[in-house]
């Protein structure tokens, strides 16, 4: 039985660090965009940045969120998700501009 | 329950007068259907879990869950006609106060804030595998509810980091479907955003059954460039100790679910249970096991999503093969009609 567990925790483990290791090491750098442009859209790379990183930590989107609806499932997800109140400010900016 | 119930309704009527436009009430939740055969015994589980949730301007927030279930079995476990029920039980039926950026005034009846799967990751629209972890009652005992008052919110926040805290007291119910533990507890969690980390660790002070101490920890991992998520926990008590890993990976290079290939995830999850001292009431497995589940899940249109899974449990008292099959439909739409802003 422990036989069995450790094969189960070494795939485990190993179909994880294969996963990270199989992927280009950062991202591919940006092309270069006017100092203005970065500007306007730093806020909305910000939310969508911040609906990334706290959304999905457990769970899919759902396809679509009306904006009547974004208030009430920001705050939830704020108390639920312990998002902070700057994470709530920017995705609901970027999902209800 | 009826109380509470009314009590909601009373207060969303409140909340259409009084509130703007923007504080459109939700109903969001998930209808689903499973089918389990753990040992040879087939279970039938139709589930409704809808999620109400009503804020009343930028501070206040009413909100609850409820979890309406039948179960339909086979009268002898493996043999006889199928009987079954359905129950209704209030998962949560709280008032938050966001006082400001680093507090939260909770009160009523909310999820017991131990570890991470029980808040997070147990919604049956959520959870990558139908059966809770065996640790999951380490911490959440009694009804995985806790009936009193909670405190929480981001202590620090910083570019790379974030600090978070909950604390709470719960009182002894049980009165039906609004079950809970005499409790006292708190935990605290960091989350580094770039990184995808989140760890934490949880403490507990269970104040009935002879009092006794809980402790637990927990990690999750999604790494940006993959999309991979690791979520693993460890719980302990008097009655047991144990931990569950869980890996889950979309057959894609990245998490968009927009290709068909990109629906599909795998899913597999690792976890022993070590039988301690047994305590009055524990609903802990009465022996040691060790248990893999692998499943896999496909996303389809319109949040539908398709569960299938197989475990198999190692234990003293009996090993078992477990058969998951789910189709889950997630739902959010305002609680009433209106024009779109």
């Amino acid at each position: 039985m422990k036989t069995w567990f450790t094969i189960l925790f070494g795939t485990l483990l190993l179909t994880c660090s294969l996963a990270v290791l199989a992927q280009p090491q950062g991202q591919p750098p940006a092309a270069k965009t006017p100092a203005s442009a970065v500007h306007k859209k730093s806020k909305t790379n910000d939310g969508e940045q911040r609906f990334q990183a706290n959304c999905g930590r457990c769970h899919t989107p759902p396809e679509a969120i009306s904006p009547r609806e974004v208030k009430a499932v920001l705050q939830h997800m704020r108390v639920r998700a312990m998002l902070s109140a700057e994470d709530e400010k920017l995705i609901l900016k970027y999902l209800a501009p | 329950m009826k109380r509470i119930l009314g009590a909601l309704i009373v207060l969303l009527g409140i909340g259409t007068r009084v509130c703007s436009q923007s504080d459109v009430p939700i109903l969001s939740g998930a209808l689903a259907f499973n089918t389990s055969t753990t040992a040879g015994a087939t279970s039938f589980v139709p589930t409704l879990a809808p999620v109400l949730v009503a804020p009343f301007g930028d501070h206040w927030l009413v909100e609850g869950r409820a979890d309406l279930q039948g179960f339909f079995a086979q009268q002898n476990g493996t043999s006889g006609p199928y009987n079954g029920r359905f129950f209704a039980t209030f998962d949560y039926a709280q008032l938050d106060y966001i006082a400001n950026p680093h507090l939260t005034i909770t009160v009523g009846r909310f999820l017991t804030p131990f570890n991470i799967y029980n808040e997070r990751f147990s919604a049956i629209w959520i959870a990558n595998l139908q059966d809770s972890p065996i640790i999951f009652t380490i911490g959440t005992r009694t009804s995985s509810a806790s009936n009193g008052g909670m405190l929480r919110g981001v202590l620090v926040e910083r570019p790379n980091w974030l600090l978070n805290y909950t604390a709470y007291f719960s009182v002894a119910s049980t009165t039906e479907n609004l079950q809970a533990g005499r409790a006292a507890g708190g935990r605290i969690g960091m989350f580094m955003p770039n990184a995808g980390i989140e760890v934490g660790a949880s403490y507990q002070r269970f104040l009935q059954n002879g009092d006794f101490n809980v402790a637990g920890t927990y990690f999750a991992w999604q790494p940006p460039q993959i999309p991979l998520d690791v979520r693993a926990e460890y719980a302990h008590s008097p009655g047991g100790q144990g931990y569950w890993l869980e890996g889950a990976m979309h057959i894609a290079k990245s998490r968009s679910t927009t290709t068909w290939l990109g629906r599909l995830q795998t899913v597999a999850r690792v976890q022993q249970f070590f039988k301690g001292t047994p305590i009055p009431q524990d609903v802990l497995p009465a022996a040691d096991v060790n248990q893999f589940d692998f499943g896999l899940n496909y996303y389809l249109a319109h949040d539908v999503r398709l569960n299938g899974s197989y475990g198999r449990q190692y234990s003293s008292l009996g090993n078992a093969n477990i058969w998951n099959v789910q189709i889950a439909y997630r739902f959010l739409f305002p609680a009433w009609p209106g024009e779109h802003k």
